[in-house]
């Protein structure tokens, strides 16, 4: 299957003062088409700056990504914006929703933001179908609860139909009966749409939904292991 | 969409928005209403020389179409040379003089036998004519202005006159005095500075101003109606008002370009967060500043129409204030002003603009 992105001996150091922080050590890494992985780790241990490398928001120290065959890594930010506009979705833990707009006018936006100024209203309408969110298309994100606006969050993620969506701890910041909610809608783009979807979890029933799990420590890739390999967790997945 | 964004952004903080927006309307409306009460005023000036009635308007030597700067005199004999050209119907010599007690304008010192030769008379609400050489004629608007009445003293050049007279406005001057009074004030018997010449026809026109201007050759001569038209060009040309202006432009527009920069640079400061969602979303730089930069031409659009109400607004209440004022805008002014509101508006958001756009991704994410 089509590699769909790709990190070769990815080093990212942070520099405060004197100190240096090693977040991402020598990460190399490739992911097929329509797989979905979960990243899990302890606290600092690096991924979301995996993520952010990944995405282009932050420039690797050394080593390359590759993006459906384009190099995000590279220095320039217009370059890195471009390829992070056509190719990829993210979701963050903080629902990062515009306060200002409406859901619709949330998914809207990203939409123009892709097809610079263009934007189609019936694809919005599907997506917010498809997530539950039909009746909500004029509320403003504070009028929406949490779970509902992790919702809106992942159809602005995909309504571009990205090659790569990157989710970073996407439950964090729900209750148990919303993450469910919400880990089921991510499985099921993975599942119908076939997704290429990167999710950084703590929850270990998270992580249970995705076909690869990918254990993190210190910057490093410490474990990785395909779907069926984490027999226990999958077990209590029941969603 | 991004119009919907810039919209809500600006309705979002109402008083900020509004705040902004009526900075910029002072800015418009100081600039409308000093260039409408100057251009008022010129206007108002050429329009009362051309009720004067006369056909041609001959100047001294070295004279300037500033009458209040001229400083030019002629014999009053010319009188006599001019009447004696063919065509000519009537010459009156006029003494212009600047008076700055009690408010400052213009008194023209006129022997009131001539003056009437080229006016037809004035046409009184009250009184008469001049009794004696201490009496004054006031024109109506001076007069509602001031609340005179007949007889009252008034001061002006520092020495004392009586009203004799109060006629409808429209006839060169607001005020006049007897020539020989005039004469005598400022020290030059038998000068005039101007001379107001009444054709029998028309048609005579163009043959007695050339005569004239074969006559008298370094004497500007001029029809009414060009007379008229330079004398608007001059005052608006006038060093120190057309100086003033331009201050106040400048000032105008250097108030709308801060208050802006100030707004919008709080603003980005405000929207760090918005601003790090949609460059993960993939916005680019350009259109992060478009964005800001939309939105300052949106208050600045918005100023431009408060400020037409300001200046309207302030216009009534001049008018009410100094009912002598004339206050007229030249509509390209409108066009002006519409443009400075949103040249310094866009000039405002210029930094903050570039700032925003230039905002690293995960450090405005973060940004609580
Ligand atoms: N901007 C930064 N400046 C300095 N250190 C940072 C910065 N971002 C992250 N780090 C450090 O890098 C390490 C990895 O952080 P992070 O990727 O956020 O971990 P995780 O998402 O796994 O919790 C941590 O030690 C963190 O303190
Ligand atoms: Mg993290």
């Amino acid at each position: 299957m089509k590699t769909i992105l790709e990190s070769i001996a990815l080093t990212k150091i942070f520099k405060t003062g004197k100190i240096e922080v090693t977040a991402v050590r020598d990460v190399s890494l490739k992911v097929p088409e329509g797989e979905f992985i979960a990243i899990m780790g302890p606290s600092g241990c690096g991924k979301s700056t995996l993520l952010h490398l990944l995405g282009g928001l932050a420039t690797p120290t050394s080593g390359r990504v590759l993006v459906d065959g384009e190099e995000i890594s590279s220095g320039k930010d217009a370059v890195r914006t471009d390829i992070r506009r056509r190719k990829i979705g993210f979701v963050f833990q903080r629902f990062n929703l515009l306060p200002t707009l409406s859901a619709q006018g949330n998914l809207e936006i990203a939409q123009e933001i892709h097809r610079n100024g263009s934007r189609d209203r019936q694809h919005v309408d599907e997506i917010l179908n498809l997530l539950g969110l039909e009746k909500k298309t004029h509320h403003k994100p504070s009028e929406l609860s949490g779970g509902e606006q992790q919702r809106l969050a992942i159809a602005r993620a995909v309504i571009n139909r990205p090659a790569i969506l990157l989710a970073d701890e996407p439950t964090g910041n729900l209750d148990t009966r919303n993450s469910m909610v919400v880990l089921k809608m991510i499985q099921e783009l993975n599942r119908a749409l076939s997704q290429t979807i990167l999710m950084i979890t703590h929850n270990p029933e998270a992580a249970g939904i995705a076909n690869r799990l990918i254990e993190m420590r210190d910057g490093r890739i410490v474990s990785q292991q395909q779907e069926g390999e984490w027999n226990a967790a999958e077990d209590r997945m029941s969603l | 969409m991004s119009s919907q964004l810039i919209l809500s952004n600006v309705v979002s903080r109402p008083m900020r928005s509004l705040a902004t927006a009526l900075a910029v309307g002072v800015e418009v409306a100081l600039i409308l209403l000093l260039v409408g009460l100057s251009t008022g005023m010129i206007r108002e000036n050429s329009k009362r020389m051309s009720g004067v009635g006369a056909d041609i308007v001959l100047q001294p030597p070295n004279s300037s179409l500033v009458l209040a700067a001229s400083t030019g005199a002629m014999s009053v004999k010319i009188a006599d040379l001019v009447s004696g050209i063919e065509g000519v119907k009537a010459v009156a010599p006029v003494y212009l003089q600047l008076n700055t007690s009690g408010g400052l304008g213009l008194v023209w010192g006129i022997d009131q036998e001539s003056f009437n030769g080229i006016t037809q008379g004035f046409v009184y609400r009250e009184g008469r004519g001049f009794q004696g050489p201490d009496d004054v004629i006031v024109d109506d608007i001076y007069a509602d202005a001031r609340e005179l009445r007949l007889g009252e003293e008034i001061t002006l050049m520092n020495r004392s006159f009586r009203i004799a007279g109060i006629v409808e406005h429209g006839k060169g001057s607001r005020l006049f005095i007897p020539l020989g009074t005039m004469q005598r004030l400022v020290g030059t018997p038998g000068q005039a500075t101007m001379m107001m010449i009444k054709c029998h026809d028309k048609s005579d026109i163009p043959g007695v101003k050339a005569e004239l201007e074969g006559r008298l050759k370094s004497y500007p001569i001029f029809d009414m109606s060009s007379f008229a038209a330079h004398l608007e060009e001059a005052n608006r040309d006038f060093g120190p008002i057309k100086f003033f202006t331009r201050t106040v432009v400048f000032i105008a527009t250097l108030i709308g370009f801060f208050i802006i920069f100030l707004s919008m640079y709080t603003a980005i400061t405000e929207r760090t967060h918005e601003i790090g969602i949609l460059k993960s979303l993939g916005a680019p730089q350009g259109y992060i500043s478009l964005l800001f930069l939309k939105e300052a031409l949106v208050l600045g659009g918005l100023g431009f129409v408060l400020g037409l109400g300001l200046t309207f607004g302030g216009r009534f209440f001049f008018q009410l204030l100094m009912p002598t004022l004339q206050h007229q805008l030249p509509p390209e002014w409108l066009l002006y002003t519409g443009i400075l509101a949103l040249f310094s508006a866009s000039l405002g958001a210029l930094y903050p603009a570039l700032r925003a756009a230039r905002q690293d991704p995960i450090e405005a994410l973060a940004y609580e």
